[in-house]
């Protein structure tokens, strides 16, 4: 648990802890990134055995620094989706995209193309397909089961994706993302909303958060000299 | 401080305990699930709403499942229809006079939440009713979901 402490606190604290070092001289490189997320497959691992809930998730991403603060990203990925209760079963399956812009809070002197605090804008699109294999109620009249065919959709999102990402080794970077989302559209109707929309989350609700956990290679591709 | 912190780091532990925080506890389903059909009782020719000094409601041919059953004080009675059918009949007596109360109507599943999973809504199409007990009905709702508003008002 101290570990764990450690960590944060020190994800917190160590790119600012660099400022009073920082050499207002030294290039900083601009980099690609390519990053995989490691909270899903976790995620699903640790719930192999619950048979009622069992969530497959895989994402990446790329991005580009646009300059020592901006970087351009696109992100993606697969969700599938399965959970059943005593009354319900329901499954959704589908890919999503999110296109926007990072921007690192951090000075470039104090952050040079290692440490990143700051925050994400995206927007984000999900395409996914969503079908009830079972559904059960009983009332006065006694039990009534059901199913709801397979069907597509396509949900409209945006989100606002603070996070904290640090050098581990030479180019190999590791961090995390808090997802705080807000649901702009979806056309699953009014009646039977998306328990789960890839990219987003619950879609009954208008705003979902999650989190991501990456992994992420950097690409030196260009120094960038301070003025 | 930071570097060694950073060096050993105990990536499993800390992934599982982030799972943990994250991964959603299951929430009891506090919602209301049951659509029903909200029928309040009117004195016959006004808008004075008046309960029956007696109310028994049962489905028909469920005489032995009542719903109300000789009750007094009844200003709203609340009867679920049957999803698995495009109609479902009543046996109401109101004070001491047996009518027999038939809805039609569509059925179509609503999501509640992930919590309380799904329900039946319905759209109300017509009613018979036969018998004396009851003046008039006047479907001031048709659609049959678990808001709790008034659908229908029986005159008697």
């Amino acid at each position: 648990m101290r570990r764990i402490s450690a960590y944060f606190i020190s994800l917190l604290i160590f790119p600012f802890a660099f400022s009073a070092n920082a050499q207002d001289s030294l290039p900083v490189p601009l980099k690609i990134r390519i990053g995989a997320d490691v909270y899903g497959p976790v995620s699903y691992y640790t719930n192999l055995n619950n048979v009622n809930k069992k969530t497959l998730s895989i994402e990446g991403y790329l991005s580009l620094d646009i300059d020592t603060q901006k970087a351009a990203v696109i992100e993606g990925g697969y969700l599938n989706f399965r959970y059943s209760q005593y009354n319900y079963t329901y499954q959704s399956k589908g890919a999503f995209i999110r296109l926007g812009v990072d921007f690192n809070l951090i000075r470039p002197e104090a952050a040079p193309g290692k440490y990143y605090a700051g925050i994400g804008l995206r927007y984000g699109l999900s395409l996914f397909s969503s079908e009830v294999p079972f559904l059960k109620q009983d009332n006065y009249w006694g039990g009534v089961t059901g199913t709801i065919p397979r069907s597509t959709h396509i949900a409209h999102f945006i989100e606002a994706s603070p996070g904290i990402r640090t050098e581990i080794f030479r180019n190999l970077s590791m961090g995390w993302v808090i997802r705080l989302r807000i649901l702009l559209f979806s056309n699953t109707g009014k009646d039977l909303k998306a328990i789960y929309i890839p990219g987003y989350g619950n879609g009954v609700k208008s705003f979902s958060p999650g989190l991501n956990y990456y992994f992420i290679w950097s690409i030196p591709y260009k120094s960038h000299k301070n003025p | 401080m930071n570097k060694k912190a950073l060096e050993f780091i105990p990536i499993p532990v800390l992934l599982i305990a982030l799972v943990q925080l994250f991964s959603c506890t299951p929430q009891a389903c506090q919602e209301e699930t049951r659509s029903l059909v909200k029928a309040t009782f009117y004195i016959n020719g006004t808008d004075t709403i008046k309960a029956p000094d007696s109310l028994t409601v049962y489905g028909l041919g469920m005489d032995t499942s009542k719903i109300y059953d000789k009750s007094p004080g009844v200003t709203i009675a609340n009867l679920p229809l049957n999803a698995s059918a495009d109609s479902c009949s009543y046996v109401i007596k109101i004070n001491g006079i047996t009518d027999t109360l038939t809805f039609n109507y569509t059925t179509y599943p609503h999501l509640i939440s992930k919590e309380c999973g799904f329900t039946f809504y319905h759209i109300l199409e017509s009613y018979t009713v036969t018998g004396r007990a009851v003046d008039a009905i006047l479907i001031r709702n048709k659609n049959i979901t678990t808001v709790n508003e008034e659908n229908i008002r029986i005159f008697y």
